[in-house]
């Protein structure tokens, strides 16, 4: 095969496949950064602006917003009375939770009266690997297995476990932390109007026993005890100009416990307001000592709720209306802050307990400084009353995993093997003095069972079977996410991804990019095998290697890619993810070669052939996420040995596979995947020719072969002087 | 004649030979100031072209910390300034460290090795000063 045909070919698939994904999709209208109405997120009739219909079959007319979190119902006609016949959610009315984009999953959710979920429909989302790779159907598909569920469920990603009474639902695979949060926003969502509408009962939890020293507090000591909390927003939060100023500073306490209330109130005050209250009821207030926005609301009307202050006390949230305020006219606490405005708020539900914690939200609107458009934003504080302030201390809560936790409990097994592989590559290299020592050039086999089982390994159960391929797109993704919201829950939802990332992070700037590249990536791994494959059922003849003048000018192509990459991701990160494809991680291991478009397919498949004939093709010349990690592999700490006589001996150069050697016999480390077959000859005594010249020297002149020193000699033989005649 | 161990040859920045505590105090600096009184005799107009750029893109990283930047033109800049930075290295200051960060091996550094060494060095200067403006409230996203 002749080498620049071969390349040829595969550029032509390079370009067809360019084409063919960057070109608009014919028929399919995505909902990949869909432009949605500014009056999605605020208009009272929501049902006007998103199609409502489709996710509650049979409604005709559907009410405002409702609620807090807002909601909608819906009606039909019956007998020409109208019947409700469910209810419509917007996620992001609910919560903000950011899928893998770091942005949200904009969902429409309909539920029925008896509170099973009876449509779903994405809106809007911003997830790259949705946008190519992974069809956005799949995400369509993995919302379906909600349909019939009831909200109150425990459902989560994975497998069912009915002694549990836990609900699993299939992955999307690939698309992990994407459906992770998915889920959290679906059960919060239907969750917050099952709540609301009866479907699902408030948690009773026992009320609290007040500790009553008989103190009077001053506003300093109740700060410091953590009796009276501070909830500051500041103007570039909700998306306003940058001020000193903030958005909105307030102070709230708990003023059931009599110490707090006696504080705030005075005693008179405050066992009047015990006395307004039933039993089983909870007062709070709350202060303004900053800003100019109103936490009452400016649009508030008489019977309606206060819409920018909620209380949460685990699922269960709690609203105001008109006749929850009583008026707060002053703060006895000696020291308090002056305020502009007040409000004493009242829970009447048996749900609440001082006793155990509970957030204050601050629900705000955070403007987008390009589009004009709002979304829903909130800002909470925790309080919890001090130990010291109830009898017995605080009551033992659990508070349920983070979600990523939960996927670190459920895959501890497979990560922990995985860990377990990264520990004994990295050990099995660190090593490699003993393991090339062992090798001969003819009997590689001491190096290559340890590099061959990583292969199989990494190809196996790294590459389709976890799917944790790293890639390019999460080197922007995280670059992004750096400048823009950077949030620790979101990476360690990929467990393997995320270890993997530490590792190559740590093994680049010791060994350089080799270790990562040619012992465990997923790809190369698959590349390098099929070229060994090649060769071991006859296929020797056909391999070539580019000459190295063409081969220097085509190892320069993967840094233009990254860099191409990376500037068109500053300004359109759907455009470098769509570009991002030039890595075939994805058809080949996320997606599946024969699950794919045809161009797709045609690209991995030309490069997995040029494989069989040519040693990696795709890391020398393609692999952008390769150019990122070679560049920081300049400064790894510990390279390969060489010794003064490669500089005109091409042993080692002429079986380099990376052609990673130059005509001086100096290793290029941005080039080199560490295969250490250099490092075999550098020891071994028959094919190093300077040290099959030694030995043979010694040989002839009868001296000892003496071990060879770390330099790659012979260890000299140091004649002893013959012991001085005694006198 | 060549010497194969080393990518480049062996070259020995004004500070060799000096203490350990002198020599991390001359690589801070050669870190921080990329011009050197060799490069202003020999490339005058570029060290001084350089100069001026790297002036120019401090001020974008005060504009911004005063709140008057938008994080875009804060790494248009910063980009700019490097892509400047690799060519008044190399008639300034052509060496990079070779091995382990805390021996005392340098090399010649060839256009590829100076691009790794500014883009990495810079990529973590940009980002310290980007996350400490962000952590203090001076950037907006």
């Amino acid at each position: 095969m002749k080498p620049l045909s071969a390349l040829r070919g595969i550029a032509m698939a390079a370009i067809l496949a360019t084409v063919s994904l960057l070109s608009p999709p014919a028929a399919a209208q995505t909902a990949y950064e869909a432009k949605l109405p500014p009056e999605v997120n605020t208009a009272p009739a929501l049902c006007d602006y998103v199609p409502c219909t489709d996710v509650l079959p049979g409604a005709t007319s559907f009410s405002e917003r409702k609620g807090q979190p807002p909601y909608v119902e819906g009606y039909a006609e019956e007998n020409g009375q109208r019947k409700l016949i469910g209810y419509v959610v917007l996620s992001t009315d609910v919560t903000d939770t950011p899928a893998y984009s770091g942005k949200p999953v904009v969902t429409l959710i309909g539920l029925t009266p008896q509170g099973h979920f009876a449509g779903i429909k994405i809106l809007k989302h911003s997830e790259p690997i949705l946008l190519l790779g992974i069809p956005e159907s799949a995400l369509t598909k993995f919302n379906d297995q909600y349909l019939g569920q009831f909200v109150g469920a425990n459902i989560e990603i994975g497998r069912s476990r009915p002694e549990e009474d836990m609900i699993g639902l299939d992955a999307i695979s690939g698309a992990t932390v994407t459906v992770i949060a998915q889920n959290q926003v679906m059960m919060m969502s239907g969750a917050a109007v099952g709540r609301q509408v009866g479907i699902l009962e408030a948690t009773v939890r026992p009320q609290a026993n007040f500790a009553d020293r008989g103190r009077k507090l001053d506003w300093a000591t109740l700060v410091k005890e953590g009796a009276v909390q501070r909830l500051t927003v500041m103007p570039e939060q909700v998306g306003l100009p940058r001020s000193s100023e903030p958005f909105i500073d307030l102070w709230y306490g708990y003023l059931n416990h009599p110490e707090v209330g006696r504080a705030i109130m005075g005693e008179t005050g405050w066992r009047d307001l015990m006395a307004r209250i039933k039993e089983g009821e909870h007062a709070l207030f709350v202060i303004r000592t900053g800003g100019n926005e109103s936490f009452k609301g400016s649009g508030f009307v008489r019977g309606g709720i206060y819409d920018r202050v909620q209380l949460r006390q685990g699922q269960d949230v709690f609203t105001f209306r008109d006749l929850d305020y009583y008026n707060l006219y002053g703060v006895s606490a000696p020291g308090a802050p002056s305020f502009n405005e007040s409000a004493i708020f009242i829970v009447r539900s048996p749900a609440f307990s001082g006793a155990f914690p509970w957030k204050f939200i601050f629900l705000g609107n955070r403007i987008d400084r390009e589009t004009g458009a709002r979304t829903f934003v909130n800002f909470d504080r925790e309080y919890w009353l001090p130990s010291a302030y109830l009898e017995g201390g605080r009551p033992v809560v659990k508070k349920p995993d983070a979600p990523w936790v939960r996927v670190w409990k459920t895959r501890a097994v497979e990560i922990g093997l995985f860990a377990a592989l990264l520990i004994a590559v990295a050990a099995v290299y660190a090593n490699r003095d003993a393991l090339t020592r062992r090798s001969t050039r003819k009997n590689k086999w001491p190096v290559n069972a340890f590099k061959y089982s990583a292969w199989i390994i990494s190809i196996g159960f790294v590459g389709f079977g976890l799917l944790a391929q790293p890639s390019i797109t999460q080197v922007l993704t995280w670059f992004h996410s750096l400048l823009f919201q950077w949030q620790w829950e979101l990476f360690l939802t990929d467990p393997f991804i995320f270890l993997f990332w530490i590792f190559i992070i740590l093994t680049v700037f010791v060994w350089g990019r080799g270790l990562f590249c040619g012992w465990l990536c997923p790809f190369g791994s698959l590349s390098e095998l099929l070229y060994k494959v090649g060769r071991a059922i006859g296929l020797k003849r056909f391999q070539f290697a580019l000459p190295m003048k063409w081969h220097n000018r085509l190892k320069w192509v993967k840094y233009a890619v990254f860099f191409g990459l990376l500037a068109v991701s500053m300004f359109s990160m759907g455009l470098a993810e769509k570009l991002a494809e030039v890595e075939p991680f994805k058809t080949t291991f996320l997606v599946g070669l024969f699950n794919r478009s045809w161009p797709y397919t045609l690209f991995a498949a030309g490069l997995l052939g040029l494989s069989i004939f040519m040693e990696r093709p795709f890391c020398k010349y393609l692999c952008p996420l390769g150019a990122a990690l070679a560049m920081p592999s300049t400064f790894r700490w510990f390279g390969l040995r060489r010794k003064q006589e490669c500089d005109s001996c091409k042993a080692c150069a002429v079986g380099c596979g990376s052609l990673a050697i130059d005509e001086k016999g100096r290793i290029d480390h941005r080039e080199c995947m560490l295969c250490l077959d250099c490092m075999v000859l550098y020891t071994d005594e028959h094919a190093c020719p300077p040290l099959a010249q030694e030995r043979k020297r010694r040989t002839k002149a009868g001296l000892a072969l003496t071990p060879i020193g770390k330099d790659g000699y012979y260890i000299p033989i140091k004649p002893v002087a013959p012991a001085a005649p005694r006198a | 004649m060549v010497d194969p161990r080393i990518l480049t040859e062996a070259v020995e920045p004004p500070y060799a030979g000096g203490g350990a505590a002198s020599r991390l105090l001359s690589e801070i600096w050669d870190h921080l100031w990329p011009w050197s009184r060799n490069g202003f005799q020999h490339q005058r107009f570029v060290q001084a072209t350089g100069l001026a750029l790297a002036a120019a893109a401090s001020v974008a990283w005060v504009l911004a910390a005063m709140g008057d930047m938008t994080p875009g033109a804060i790494i248009g800049w910063w980009f700019g300034w490097s892509v400047f930075e690799v060519v008044v290295r190399l008639g300034s200051k052509p060496y990079v460290k070779d091995g382990p960060w805390w021996g005392s091996r340098y090399r010649r550094a060839s256009v590829m090795d100076m691009i790794c060494y500014v883009g990495f060095k810079n990529l973590l200067i940009g980002a310290t000063l980007f996350l400490a403006l962000k952590s203090l409230g001076l950037v907006q996203i």
